[in-house]
């Protein structure tokens, strides 16, 4: 189990090379350099400046070398183990240094620091949906497994597929005009995770001087019903479809026949024993939810303005914003594989029967 | 096996993770409060320094002196006329914080590396610059500056500096620091490679005598005077503890001697959701400002700010940090609760820009000529263009034609210009004369191929894509086909370098006195310049060249007017419009008025006692 | 065991190939019975038919050009003289499949064969023949009728092509549903109904396209991987890996931003990130297959490859595959209105996913009729093949077949 564990994260680097270097390629080779530092607030572009800036961040960032000088350039930087480099731009010593992800050439920050504010409100979205996700798929597939084909059961099942398949685009958009709006309901906030005012609240509600202050939980709490609401329906609905056929098999096998026999009360028998053995299957899709509700957190972001990773993507795409892309691909990809083999590890553990040696 | 993992054991887990996280969060509120104990403590120890060095000043009677101390020019407070004026209003009042909205948090406050427009509307209201403009006659007055001499060749500028100027920290404002300032800006590690550029023409700049700067111009230029007047200046004492790449790395080292001060000049960061917040020097030269504070408040979405303007939680919405689109604003002007309590107008501003149509005169770059290499043709689609129509229907009427780079507000336009007409019929005739006949529906070029062409755009313009798809229509009745080419901004740029587009349709940030150089004269051509349309005529650059080198005002506006005809004549672009600025400004902001560059100043506003709502 | 041993090598292949597929064609006809017993499986074939309907016969549906006009005195039919080559060759596959599908006589296959030479004839020559004027002014006819100009005009059920942008009445835009325009306008000031009807052409041709270019490359790299085991798969099993790992959708934007998007450069890019799937399965089933009997004789006799690949093992494994590309299609559709909707995907065309990124203006202001209508047709669509694809898989799944 230790040697396939330590083979599969082996095999992980020349996946994650793979990765970055197509995502690499992609960008170098699509039209338009560096174009968010020439645009002022308007998208209006100030005469004469254009050939200066340009000059300039291309002799800074490298942009005149062969494209695999530079991606040969964006692997030393991010290696434990390269070439070190002096403040000029050229190569320094060669030996151990401080990875390091860049500097994003639209903001002129270290890519770490946007990564470090925007990765935590991406996780906190998703983390915060995943007990809602199992926790509304667990009882609905229990419940309906029980009641098999019980008026219930009839409604999840005709729903549970209804709910998959609606856009996130459109629940999105529809939630934000009807809830969000001032024309309707105005019941919640329209985009961003805080208010303005957020900075100076305390954590906890207090009555304060000027009066009730809701406190920065519940304002960021306020703030995230919608999105993690489009972001979680689809995937309980999923849960809930797998819950209750993994629920349904389990009642058709042998030893809950035994226990039947046995005398066992129908209610111990799933609650005791079916129950355990159904959550495998959502153990093992639970690796994959995670990788799966970042994708998904990508529209989200982008809907709702919640500044995570997702929507750092985005923006860093559109304007061409290499070392950023680059980074916000090698942490998704790093997830993406990592969740694979925690799957595969957790299946492992779960189910005795299955081993990879 | 069965005591492998029980509900009880879940619920278990689950208590500990709660209990981890509140724990965590429980400590990270601890942090803040003491963030903030820290930053009280600052603020009461520069205090308590103020109020030592005044009562130090008070015993030597060095305030009282200080009035009657003359310096070279005219009374200490020249050039804050209209500022002395507002607080000499019955219910001035001083206190209350003004507050505002950005839509991007600005990547740095440190001076001059970053461009961002965001970033340049805080720092004005720290730095100061040797001269202002009158925002209504637009001459300059003195700020740092109290006198100034223009030599006869005009090459050479010597400026006297004010006295008893200091900067937010205490230290003196000398003719050391403007020379530390243009020193810093034309250091070649300095990240600021466009604003180098302006200063391509300057020679040396020295130092005189303490209060006595020199600069030194290599040729005559009508912008060296702008340039040099308009810069912002940085206090050496305190810049120059920094090496070059910190400075270049910071992120928020901003200190100047103007009304409003960082209250923490070397700790910035940009913080999403953080509001900005400058606050009152105390040790401004000049008259005391009203407010205590002057807060910038980050607000992304547009509609978001909208929402917070009329909420109330914003005092301003419009102008420089971003306004209502015409459909917004008609929305706003129909709401009668808000007009209550707002005051909202429409301005014609210089510094808004213009639109245009670039006529692409070659295939590429040094192709063949285009149909457009005809100014005749070129005159012909100006007239096809239904300009007044486009402002009244698709900018709501909030836009004016123009005919002209030059806003018409300045001394720059020739006001005896009248535009060409929309007149379809007219028009033909021009073409015909070109060679352009129609043959069936299609209106075909002098090489009897059919006309057509693609209008390219920034995609994520809703209003410019409304306007390509007008233009389509309105081409369409004259036989000519006109595709929208919407491309994503870095793809654009890379067409119009690559000067491979037909019809661009773009817009230029505008000037007080703008310098039609760097788009129409010949030698831009070459390179990633900006005359994209590759625009050739000699004419023109001849004119451009000579209204260049006079640094005279009242010399050098007759040759623009010049010019301006010859745009009218020659067409280079279809000059569009030029939006207005909308603006929405709470009634609780006194001493708001219209002047002939927009609204006039902050430092000119003020919150009558009885209207103040943010007390400390 | 002894039919195959007596079996002559040459007519081998043949054989088994023509048995296997009379009796899938059998089996084909059981799923087929099966799958369309099941009402979710019917509502999404009637929605999907209709769709189909809908794309093919757009032009005639909503236009701004009057089907017939009587003008100075003649009679003309501007609708038909614009007509675009790509409608007239929808119209040619939709009429002859339909013929050729009722009548009884030739086989079927020869039937087949028939309509894939009409088609491929009209897609050669349609596009050189049919050329329509290149200037529209759709203004034009309601001005005339405004002026008396026009003695007697028929109009299509929704008189406005959806890049009328109603140069005449521009204040029409962004109007809520009335009885002229029955969905409201868009921000282009173009009839929503309109917009959706050509949508669905894009919708239906993205869904289908892309997934097959997936299920083509996604079938040949599984094959292969499944069937040359060794450092074959392993260099597969790192490419499949790359191309699941990887953000999905930071991969399309940035393929999108290479290219500027149109319709079938959507689609190639969306089938060439969505393969994966269908690689796994297909490499699952050929590593089981491998070692069956019926290959090994293959082999044995010295069949080509591609021979053994694609006649006898593919089609015993199709089945996982058809399921999975019926929820493709469905994940096709959503990607390319989730890109249409960020502003990265199409923007000329009309799509449901740009119609629904207009739905929410600068200031907030929320027009419901662009939210709903667009948002409602890719729901339904989507719907429509998970029901397909959930009823496909309950039909071949085996173990719910001894359960009923």
């Amino acid at each position: 189990m230790f040697a396939y564990i330590i083979r599969r994260l082996l095999l992980m680097f020349p996946t994650l090379l793979g990765i970055t270097a197509l995502v690499f390629f992609t960008m170098a080779f699509s039209p338009g350099g560096i174009g968010g530092p020439l645009l002022d607030r308007s998208g209006n572009m100030r005469g004469g400046q254009q050939q200066y800036i340009r000059a300039y961040y291309e002799k800074r960032y490298g942009l005149n070398q062969p494209k695999l000088v530079q991606y040969a350039r964006w692997l030393n930087l991010i290696s434990p183990i390269g070439f070190r480099s002096n403040d000029d731009g050229t190569l320094g010593s060669f030996g151990l240094k401080w990875p390091s992800l860049g500097e994003s050439m639209q903001q002129h920050r270290p890519v770490m620091d946007l990564i470090a504010e925007s990765l935590p409100i991406t996780l906190l979205l998703n983390l915060i949906s995943i007990p809602f996700v199992y926790g509304f798929g667990v009882v609905t597939g229990i419940i309906s497994a029980r009641h098999r084909g019980g008026w219930y059961d009839t409604a999840t099942s005709l729903s549970q597929l209804a709910s998959w398949s609606v856009p996130t685009i459109w629940a999105g958009v529809m939630l934000i005009g009807l809830l969000a709006n001032r024309q309707y309901i105005k019941l919640f906030p329209t985009s961003g995770l805080h208010e303005p005012e957020a900075v100076f609240m305390p954590f906890l509600p207090h009555f304060m001087a000027r009066g009730w202050n809701c406190g920065w939980l519940f304002d960021t709490a306020w703030h995230l019903v919608l999105p993690v609401v489009c972001l979680s329906y689809g995937s309980s609905a999923f849960l809930t479809k797998l819950m209750r056929g993994s629920i349904l098999e389990n009642l058709d096998s042998d030893y809950v026949r035994t226990a039947r026999a046995k005398g066992v009360a129908e209610r111990d028998v799933l609650y005791r024993h079916v129950f355990r053995n159904s959550l495998l299957a959502l153990i093992t899709v639970a690796a994959s939810i995670l990788p799966a509700m970042i994708g998904g957190s990508v529209v989200v972001e982008s809907i709702f303005s919640i500044p995570g990773m997702g929507k750092l993507g985005v923006d860093s795409v559109q304007f061409r914003d290499r070392e950023v892309v680059m980074a916000v691909t090698l942490i998704g990809g790093l997830i993406g594989l990592l969740s694979q083999i925690l799957r595969d590890i957790i299946y492992a553990m779960a189910d005795p029967r299955v081993s990879y040696e | 096996m069965e005591n492998r993992f029980g509900i009880k054991d879940f619920f278990l887990f689950l208590l500990i993770a709660v209990l981890i996280g509140v724990v965590f969060l429980a400590m990270e509120q601890y942090d803040r409060q003491w963030a903030m104990i820290q930053q009280t403590n600052n603020l009461l120890n520069q205090q308590t320094n103020d109020l030592s060095q005044i009562r130090r000043l008070l015993e030597r009677g060095a305030y009282v002196s200080a009035t009657t101390n003359p310096s070279i020019a005219a009374s200490p407070m020249a050039g804050f006329e209209r500022v002395i004026k507002s607080h000499q209003m019955p219910d001035y009042a001083q206190g209350d914080d003004l507050v505002d909205t950005l839509s991007v948090v600005p990547e740095k406050l440190t001076p001059y590396i970053s461009n961002e427009a965001a970033s340049a509307i805080v720092q004005s209201g720290v730095l100061d610059s040797l001269c202002a403009r009158d925002p209504n006659t637009l001459e300059w007055i003195p700020q740092l500056s109290d006198s100034w001499t223009i030599s006869k060749d005009q090459l050479t500028f010597d400026f006297q500096i004010r006295r008893g100027v200091t900067f937010s920290d205490g230290s003196p404002l000398t003719a050391d620091d403007v020379v530390f300032t243009f020193d810093l800006i034309r250091n070649d590690k300095f990240e600021d490679p466009a604003l180098r550029s302006y200063l391509d023409m300057l020679g040396p700049v020295t130092k005189i005598d303490d209060y006595h700067v020199r600069f030194v111009f290599k040729k005559p230029y009508f912008k060296s005077f702008e340039t040099v007047a308009g810069m912002g200046i940085l206090s050496k004492a305190f810049y120059s503890k920094y090496s070059i790449d910190d400075l270049n790395n910071s992120t928020g080292l901003l200190i100047g001697s103007g009304p409003y001060r960082l209250p923490d000049p070397t700790g910035w960061r940009p913080a999403p959701g953080t509001p900005i917040i400058l606050a009152r020097n105390e040790r401004f030269w000049g008259p005391v400002p009203s407010f205590n504070r002057m807060v910038w408040k980050i607000i992304e979405n547009p509609a978001a700010r909208a929402t917070a303007f009329q909420n109330g939680d914003t005092d301003i919405f419009g102008g420089q940090t971003g306004g209502p689109s015409p459909d917004q604003y008609d929305k706003m002007c129909a709401d009668a609760a808000l007009l209550a309590r707002t005051h909202h107008w429409a301005l014609a501003v210089p510094s808004e820009g213009y639109f245009y149509l670039g006529w692409n005169e070659k295939q590429g770059r040094d192709g063949k000529p285009t149909v457009f290499a005809d100014p005749r043709v070129r005159r012909a689609m100006t007239m096809l263009t239904d300009r007044e129509r486009i402002v009244r229907d698709i900018l709501r009427g909030y836009a004016f034609v123009i005919n002209g780079p030059f806003s018409p507000m300045t001394p720059q336009a020739d006001p005896t210009i009248k535009g060409w007409p929309y007149d379809p019929v007219a028009a033909q005739k021009l073409l015909a004369e070109a060679g352009c006949v129609m043959q069936g529906d299609r209106l075909c070029g002098p090489d009897g191929k059919p006309i057509e062409f693609k209008i390219l755009y920034n995609s994520s313009s809703e209003i410019r894509k409304r306007i390509a798809s007008y233009l389509h229509d309105a081409y369409a009745v004259a036989g000519i086909v006109a595709t929208p080419q919407p491309q994503e901004w870095s793809v654009m740029l890379e067409s119009i370098n690559n000067r491979q587009y037909d019809v661009l349709l773009g817009a230029w940030t505008g000037d007080i006195e703008g310098d039609p150089y760097q788009i129409f004269h010949s030698s831009q051509i070459a390179g990633q310049g900006d005359n994209f349309i590759q625009y050739s005529d000699p004419k023109m650059d001849a004119v451009i060249e000579k209204a260049r080198a006079i640094v005279d005002d009242s010399l050098r506006m007759p040759v623009w007017h010049e010019a301006d005809r010859l745009f009218h004549e020659d067409e280079p672009y279809t000059f569009l419009f030029m939006e207005k600025d909308l603006d929405f400004i709470d009634d609780r902001c006194h001493g708001v008025e219209v002047t002939k560059t927009g609204l006039n100043g902050s430092l000119e506003w003020y919150v009558p006692q009885s209207l103040q709502k943010y007390h400390d | 065991m002894t039919e195959i041993g007596t079996i002559t090598p040459l007519g081998h292949g043949e054989l088994l190939a023509t048995e296997s597929a009379s009796s899938s064609r059998s089996y084909f006809r059981q799923i087929v019975d099966s799958v369309l017993r099941r009402v979710g499986a019917i509502l999404g074939a009637i929605w999907i038919g209709t769709l189909v309907l809908l794309a093919v016969f757009s032009p005639l549906i909503a236009n701004s050009h009057p089907c017939l006009m009587e003008k100075d005195g003649h009679w003309s039919s501007p609708m038909l003289a614009h007509l675009s080559a790509g409608d007239v060759i929808l119209q040619t596959l939709f009429w002859s499949g339909a013929v050729l599908y009722f009548i009884p006589k030739p086989r079927r296959q020869t039937r087949l064969i028939l309509w894939i030479c009409v088609s491929v004839l009209a897609i050669g020559i349609f596009p050189f023949i049919i050329n329509p004027p290149t200037i529209v002014e759709y203004q034009i006819y309601r001005e005339d009728q405004q002026a008396g100009k026009i003695e007697k005009v028929f109009y299509a059920p929704i008189p406005f092509s959806p890049d009328d942008h109603l140069f005449d009445q521009m204040e029409m835009r962004l109007t809520a549903p009335s009885r002229i325009h029955w969905m409201g306008t868009t921000s282009d000031s173009a009839d929503l109904l309109s917009n959706m009807i050509y949508a669905t052409r894009i919708a239906l041709s993205i869904g289908f396209i892309s997934t097959g270019i997936a299920l083509i490359i996604g079938v040949i790299i599984g094959g292969l991987m499944g069937y040359y085991v060794g450092w074959i798969d392993l260099l597969g099993m790192r490419l499949v890996e790359i191309f699941d790992a990887i953000p999905t959708l930071l991969l399309l934007l940035c393929f999108v931003a290479i290219f500027t998007p149109n319709l079938y450069i959507m689609m190639a890019i969306i089938g060439a990130t969505s393969w994966v799937g269908y690689a796994y399965f297909i490499r699952a089933e050929f590593l089981s297959l491998r070692q069956r009997d019926f290959v090994q004789a293959a082999r044995a006799a010295g069949l080509p490859v591609r021979s053994i690949l694609f006649r006898h093992m593919l089609p015993n494994g199709l089945t996982p595959l058809i399921v999975s590309a019926s929820f493709g299609v469905a994940s096709a559709i959503l990607v390319e209105s989730t890109l249409s909707f960020l502003g990265i995907g199409l923007v000329n065309e009309a799509s449901w996913g740009n119609l629904l990124n207009q739905a929410v203006g600068e200031g907030g202001t929320f027009y419901w009729w662009i939210a709903l209508y667009p948002g409602l047709a890719i729901f339904l669509t989507v719907f429509a093949y998970n029901l397909i694809g959930e009823a496909l898989r309950d039909a071949l799944d085996p173990k719910l077949q001894e359960n009923k």
